[in-house]
């Protein structure tokens, strides 16, 4: 399969493809220099034939006959033809044994065939050649071999076939080798992730330490997995922490029908251990619910729900609505704005997220201590402030309070279910703005929203109202 | 004499029993369907005064019931049920018609209470004055009264006080309260709703005076009329 697959895949028809062409202009360049070369030896042959047709022209008979031997026994190489004919065409010198037909005379030089007895064998040859007629009737000829420019040819040829071959073969071989290589990464790759996909989440795919694409590719999927496997281990932490919150109300829910089952003797009895379960399974069920609505505005993308809202107006709300609370805790509750500002966003989520710090605050401020909602302006945006003179989070914990369900060791016995500051994190996420939780003593929460504020000019009022 | 009658869509058999039981156990007459076509059909002819539909029903979603009935100016009061608590899914189906919109897993006396105050809606009256047994509260002058007595009452007492007048004799639960009152769309870990009801009831009812306010355990509270 993997050998049929390379022939098909993209790296080897690419090379092909570039190696085709690469052989078709080199094949061309050499067409071009060939058909050159060629016609640069006929012109100089022809120059050649010119210069020396006009030399035995200019002689007289007799030396003629003796310069055509002459010319002829010089030519080792046997590419000079000559000949020198009667006004009937009858042979007087030179190595051809007649005229060749129809040939014309006084022309400048052409392709002729002509025969030659001379040595051995007949030989039958095309070569270039001119004559004319001189004044004594006879006629001259001088050709000359052409047959060099197909031994050119030749080496032409030659020369293709010893250096273009060889480069297209090694191409494809070249152009084979990487499919197969890339295939060979690719099979592995697929290995690796079957694993991955399999359950192993700690198989990473082979990464070599060298500058190359795939490579590099590895490295950030590694990355990626990296990630990945933190959170899914984050998450599966998560799941066993979900079990143990859910089932600490359950059992207690449990133990009360037993115990009621078993030991009430009234219908009043009855129903109090009842309702002490109904309370157990409700606490159970807010937990699946505050679980549920943190899942739904962490993955929900709620822009359709969005609005202007004045910051203002809601921390007023906030403010009225818990103040009775404070004030039987004996704590003076406050809040100070400072200009306007206006996020956009969802109202009810940004009530809900402040509504939840406030809530905090109070329950973790002792009696006759205060909290204080603040609305300020810093050069980075508005800030939602929000602080108590309680224990705050210690340095080491600002962290982990948003983690699920985490509550600290210091308010164990606070009741809630730890979710809240989870709550708030992804509703400030949501909103593009920035939760900071300073670490104590006093609990300072704040709401950063970069961007828009209303006239900042806006006097300060601060409504201030004690136990 | 008329007895109400609610149309309960519900596909899950246990589910629609326990509040039918309850439901007849009230009082009403209640009549059961578990598909979408059906229910749609029982909604068009049986004219029920209340309607508690189901929202992901066999054959027709419950939001395009609610949707059909008010294309056809069908104005029955109807309760949306649905397991999904999303926010958004609440929002769509109160906007595609529904009247309320509770969430499973409900408590049966939740549900109840919702009905009866979607059943018994304040009618808008050009009223400016509310009156129930002794009570009276001027909306234009903002202020209460109980008798002779004079109440002095914060704006957010005063929201609270006007919200259960008009609303008196009926259960209104916790949810309900935190919904319609202060505007939340989720339930606090704070006992928020029993903080400011204690506040209004110190004022409401004075030392020596019959109570008005009561609360009902496990459910929430209800204004009555006293004598």
């Amino acid at each position: 399969m993997l050998q049929a697959q390379f022939l098909r895949s993209n790296t080897f028809r690419w090379t092909s493809a570039v190696a085709g062409l690469f052989a078709a202009f080199i094949v061309v360049l050499f067409g071009f220099i060939y058909f050159n070369i060629d016609s640069y030896l006929v012109d100089r042959s022809d120059r050649l034939i010119d210069t020396q047709i006009a030399f035995l022209a200019s002689l007289p008979f007799e030396h003629s006959v003796n310069a055509i031997e002459d010319h002829l026994r010089q030519d080792n190489r046997g590419v000079q033809f000559s000949g020198l004919f009667d006004s009937s065409g009858k042979r007087l010198a030179g190595n051809l044994d007649q005229l060749p037909n129809d040939f014309k005379l006084g022309a400048p030089p052409q392709n002729v065939r002509v025969k030659q007895s001379g040595g051995g064998q007949p030989v039958d040859k095309l070569i270039r050649a001119t004559a004319r007629r001189l004044g004594n009737g006879n006629i001259v000829l001088v050709g000359r071999d052409v047959d060099e420019t197909w031994e050119i040819s030749h080496v032409v040829g030659e020369a293709l076939a010893l250096g273009l071959l060889p480069a297209l073969c090694f191409c494809l071989l070249a152009g084979a080798w990487l499919s197969l290589r890339a295939q060979r990464r690719v099979e592995e790759v697929n290995q690796r992730v079957q694993r991955i996909i399999a359950g192993d989440l700690r198989e990473r795919l082979p990464h070599r330490d060298v500058d190359e694409p795939f490579s590099r590719l590895a490295g950030i999927v590694n990355g990626m997995l990296n990630e990945m496997e933190t959170m899914i281990n984050a998450l599966s932490g998560v799941g066993n922490d979900i079990a143990h919150e859910l089932r600490t109300p359950l059992t207690r829910a449990r133990l009360m029908l037993e115990r009621g089952r078993s030991n009430a003797t009234s219908l009043e009895q009855l129903q109090e251990t009842t309702d002490k379960a109904i309370a157990g399974i409700d606490q159970a069920l807010s937990i699946v619910t505050a679980l549920l609505r943190l899942a739904d505005i962490e993955n929900s993308r709620r822009f359709a729900a969005f609005g202007d809202v004045l910051i203002p107006d809601l921390l007023r709300q906030v403010c009225d609505i818990y103040e009775p609370i404070a004030e039987d805790k004996q704590i003076a509750l406050s809040v100070r704005i400072s200009g306007n500002l206006e996020v956009r966003g969802d109202r009810d989520l940004l009530f809900e997220a402040i509504v939840n710090l406030v809530d905090n605050a109070v329950k973790f401020t002792p009696e006759g201590g205060s909290v204080m909602i603040e609305l300020a302006h810093t050069e980075k945006g508005g800030v939602v402030r929000v602080t108590d003179t309680g224990p705050g989070i210690p340095r080491a914990e600002t962290e982990a309070v948003l983690r699920r369900f985490y509550r600290s060791d210091k308010v164990r016995y606070t009741p809630g279910i730890g979710l809240g500051l989870n709550l708030v994190a992804a509703i400030v996420k949501l909103h593009g703005c920035r939760l900071l939780i300073h670490p104590g003593p006093g609990g300072c929460v704040e709401i950063l929203c970069p961007g828009r504020q209303l006239d900042k000019s806006a006097k300060t009022s601060a409504v201030s109202r004690a136990a | 004499m008329h007895m109400t009658k609610v149309l309960l869509i519900e596909d899950d058999n246990e589910t629609a029993e326990e509040i039918s039981a309850e439901l007849t156990g009230r009082g009403f007459e209640v009549e059961w369907s578990a598909d979408g076509f059906d229910g749609l059909d029982k909604a068009r002819s049986l004219r029920p005064d209340a309607m508690i539909v189901d929202r992901l029903l066999p054959g027709m979603d419950g939001l395009a019931i609610v949707d059909t009935l008010r294309k056809d100016q069908v104005r029955t009061p109807v309760l949306v049920l649905s397991a999904l608590g999303a926010v958004n899914d609440r929002v769509r189906g109160l906007r595609m018609g529904g009247d309320d919109y509770l969430t499973k897993p409900f408590a049966v006396v939740e549900l109840v209470a919702r009905i009866e105050a979607l059943l018994r809606r304040p009618v808008e009256t050009r009223e400016t004055i509310l009156r129930v047994g002794e009570l009276e509260l001027d909306l234009i002058e903002r202020k209460v009264r109980r008798g002779d007595r004079s109440i002095d009452l914060l704006p957010r007492e005063f929201r609270l006080l006007e919200y259960m007048m008009r609303r008196s004799d009926q259960l209104l639960t916790r949810a309900m309260l935190l919904e319609e009152v202060w505007n939340y769309k989720f339930v606090p870990t704070t006992n928020l709703v029993d903080v400011h009801m204690g506040r209004l009831r110190h004022k409401v009812d004075g030392p020596g005076e019959a109570a008005m306010i009561h609360n009902v355990r496990g459910a929430g509270f209800i204004l009555r009329t006293v004598g």
